[in-house]
């Protein structure tokens, strides 16, 4: 057969899969639908960057000058705000099991007393962890605020002395840490985790699609009709069907790179070419996986099932809920199985650290070895979708 | 006349009875009859409780390894870097000459910190200026980045406490009253109800009831699906089941699929955390105040968006990816009061954001009833309004049955 007699059948192949998508809601939806959503949702769902100003309680039982200023400072902090004063332990805790503060902070009585007759009172807070990113960003603003609590009395009194600023800080703090977040992405929560839940959720929907539309063919014994237009040429049927696919989720992949980097300003410490490049590879990586599993399980149904699965294991594989080199050894080795591992390693690489590109081409090349994987099912699809001998219900 | 008409109720009051169970009985079977249903409800339920918690066994990350560049060379340099090898959280893997090479060894993945200590760290603390080391960490995941915090804080404070004890010693001021006045005042931090700080404590627990919710959700919907697609005219209820009764229908069904969650609820929600050690300091009675209305509200919600699912697999393609936005809707990642108005609204409309918050608030932090009142009372409502449209629903789908059947 010719080149052009090949490009004449995918041409026809490509006809008749854009018709199929226009004629359910389904191929739309899946595709556009959700994508758009999830842009919309990840990039609305924090009024603020960071979560800032959480709610705290007080327990002040001895109502002096220094616990006041204490209160105040806790106040002025960036992420505490103190919202409740209560006049108990129990009383708080009880606040704190409804949800209502994250933190709170208890000064016992002649707490000042204490402070000036050199007694070493102490100041007592308690986090929630039950809510971990809240409890241990609050834990960080408070345990500085409780070292600061005795910088704040020695500051006074040697400024009462006349001792001069920078001298009065290398008192209070004799080591400084200069804290260098490489890539900072914290200083927007939300814009930090769309950079890595938004490529999650294509990931889900590229491997659910390709299951279904192909899966969809054999269910209704379409695959025939299917085949004919490619005449008989699994590879321009596959061709043919997938191509859209790759386009669309392709375009929504750059459009969330541009729309993190370019539009919202998320670090970006390298070329952003490389970031389109590795979406384009994790797109058709995807893909090349879903025609592996329907090509095991030429069963809609559990074609289904076994997507989610994997699609949802994808974000625990990917390494950015807990870092996979923490993870129990023998698990570690599953997360090779998974493209979004290696697109968020780039993402680390570049975007964040700007690292120079040759430590990230051996995670480039590991996203195009999955493109083999539908040459293992390539007969078995075939015979499939000719016999159609696999159960629908 | 009186007797017998309020034996005619009674009558009346069994034979709907009867019907109710008949089909809970029918569902029931129903359930172990379709593979793609027993694979959600049956064994979902079973796989993921057990397959989670072991992935994340590791609860925090302990010596991460980082690498310090010592431009200072001092024995209080070398102290400062032997302080951050001691604690839990890090590990000194590399000792270097600058920050270039430390700075290959992150991009290798090789280390996720650096700690920079500069040549003139301990002339300026001889000096009594203020010093300085430079940290930098790896962003890629959170928990790196805690540990670079938290260990580098607690060691340079530390060490900052013993500089100012020496500078009061040479000063002549010794012993206890050293100590004061370098530290007037004591703090000590305590941590609630995760005390170490585990991340599965705190993420899986969302993701258990999660777990509940959407199978439920996708099971209740492929269930529906398949009725569709098995049924002559794609009904969703076939007369012969109804026989003209609504309650009956829409009782029987969501009694069967809570007889089976009853059961998983027990298992997810008491069994699995003791299993795996994670926190479970709640009441027994508490725990069930709230399960009840949440696997209610749960299993109206699945009836009423199953209605309209035409195929087995169609909700659970558009819908997998859902279960992501449900976690953060629930408030357990992103505080709830920090999120947009329009979304905390929209977050009330799905039962696992109740379930979610009501379930760390018994489990984790003990609560007793009184105060998760926000929750229970959220859920019992959605019970209510998902039942009505779940009624609704189910009632036009008969009516549309009768059409078909009067119809030759």
């Amino acid at each position: 057969m010719s080149n052009k007699n090949l490009y004449i059948f995918l041409k026809q192949t490509l006809k008749r899969e854009f018709s199929r998508m226009v004629s359910l809601p389904i191929y739309l939806v899946g595709t556009f639908g959700v994508m758009l959503f999830c842009f919309i949702f990840f990039v609305t769902l924090l009024e603020n960057g960071m979560p800032d100003k959480m709610p705290v309680g007080i327990v002040d039982l001895d109502q002096s000058w220094v616990s006041r200023a204490l209160v105040r400072n806790l106040d002025a902090t960036q992420q505490a705000k103190v919202v409740m004063h209560l006049g108990s332990y129990t009383e708080a805790r009880r606040e704190m099991q409804k949800g209502n503060i994250y933190a709170f902070l208890v000064i016992r009585k002649n707490f000042e007393s204490d402070a000036v007759a050199g007694r070493k009172p102490t100041i007592t807070f308690y986090v929630n962890d039950g809510y971990l990113v809240a409890g241990s960003l609050l834990m960080k603003d408070i345990t500085y605020l409780s070292e600061l609590g005795s910088g704040a009395l020695k500051q006074a009194i040697l400024r009462k002395k006349g001792v001069a600023e920078d001298r009065i800080m290398a008192e209070v703090q004799p080591i400084y840490v200069d804290a260098h977040m490489l890539g900072n992405p914290w200083t927007n929560y939300g814009i930090y985790l769309s950079n890595i839940l938004l490529p999650g959720v294509m990931q889900l929907m590229i491997i659910m699609m390709t299951v279904f539309v192909i899966g969809v063919e054999l269910k209704e014994k379409t695959s025939h009709e299917w085949l004919k237009t490619a005449n008989n040429n699994m590879f321009v049927a596959l061709t043919g069907k997938l191509l859209p696919y790759t386009l669309i989720f392709g375009l929504l992949g750059l459009f969330s790179n541009v729309l993190l980097y370019r539009h919202l300003h998320f670090p970006m410490n390298s070329s952003i070419g490389w970031m389109f490049l590795a979406t384009i590879l994790f797109v058709v990586a995807y893909q090349a996986i879903g025609i592996f599993i329907i090509g095991i399980i030429p069963v809609l149904r559990d074609g289904v099932a076994l997507a989610a699965f994997y699609g949802l294991l994808g974000f625990t594989f990917a390494g950015f809920t807990f870092p996979i080199e923490q993870m129990v050894n023998n698990i570690q080795i599953f997360s090779f199985l998974f493209p979004i591992r290696y697109y968020f390693k780039i993402y680390a690489n570049q975007a964040l650290m700007g690292a120079p590109i040759q430590y990230s081409i051996v995670y480039f090349i590991a996203m195009i070895v999955f493109l083999a994987l539908p040459f293992f099912v390539f007969m078995r699809l075939k015979s499939g979708a000719i016999k159609q001998n696999y159960p629908i219900k | 006349m009186n007797e017998s008409n309020k034996n005619n109720i009674f009558l009346q009051f069994i034979s709907n009875l009867r019907a109710t169970i008949y089909i809970f009985i029918k569902e029931f079977k129903w359930i172990f009859k379709d593979r793609g249903v027993l694979i959600i409800i049956i064994v979902a339920p079973l796989v993921y409780p057990l397959l989670y918690p072991y992935l994340y066994k590791n609860e925090t990350a302990i010596d991460v390894p980082i690498a310090v560049v010592d431009n200072s060379n001092t024995t209080r340099s070398a102290e400062l870097t032997r302080a951050l090898d001691a604690t839990m959280d890090l590990k000194v893997a590399e000792k270097l000459d600058n920050l270039e090479q430390a700075k290959t060894e992150l991009y290798k993945g090789n280390i996720h910190g650096i700690l920079y200590i500069p040549s003139d760290f301990n002339k300026r603390i001889v000096l009594k200026d203020q010093a300085f080391v430079s940290m930098y960490s790896d962003m890629s995941s959170f928990l790196y980045y805690r540990a670079m915090v938290l260990a580098v804080n607690y060691a340079t404070l530390d060490m900052g406490e013993k500089i100012k004890i020496e500078r009061l010693n040479d000063a002549g001021v010794s012993g206890y009253d050293a100590e004061v006045s370098a530290k007037p005042i004591e703090n000590e931090g305590t941590i609630l109800y995760n005390p170490g700080m585990g991340f599965s404590s705190f993420l899986l627990m969302a993701v258990l009831i999660l777990m509940i919710h959407q199978t439920l959700v996708f099971g209740i919907g492929m269930a529906a699906g398949a009725e569709r697609e098995d049924n002559p005219n794609n009904e969703l209820i076939m007369s012969s089941t109804s026989r003209g009764g609504l309650f009956r229908v829409v009782l029987g069904r969501a009694l069967s699929y809570f007889a089976v969650y009853l059961f998983w609820s027990a298992f997810i929600l008491l069994i699995v955390p003791r299993i795996f050690n994670l926190p479970h300091i709640g009441d027994f009675q508490t725990m069930l105040y709230f399960v009840v209305p949440f696997l209610l509200a749960t299993i109206f919600f699945s009836m009423t968006l199953s209605v309209f699912n035409m195929q087995r697999e169609t909700q659970m393609i558009l819908l997998v990816f859902f279960s992501l936005i449900l976690l953060f809707l629930s408030g357990i990642s992103w505080p709830q009061y920090n999120m947009s108005g329009f979304w905390r609204v929209f977050s009330y409309l799905f039962p696992s954001t109740f379930g979610i918050q009501g379930f760390i608030k018994t489990n984790t932090m003990g609560a007793s009833a009184s105060e998760i009142k926000f929750e229970t009372v959220g859920l019992w409502m959605q019970t209510l309004i998902y039942f009505i449209t779940t009624s609704i629903l189910y009632y036009r789908e008969i009516k549309k049955n009768e059409k078909i059947t009067t119809i030759p």
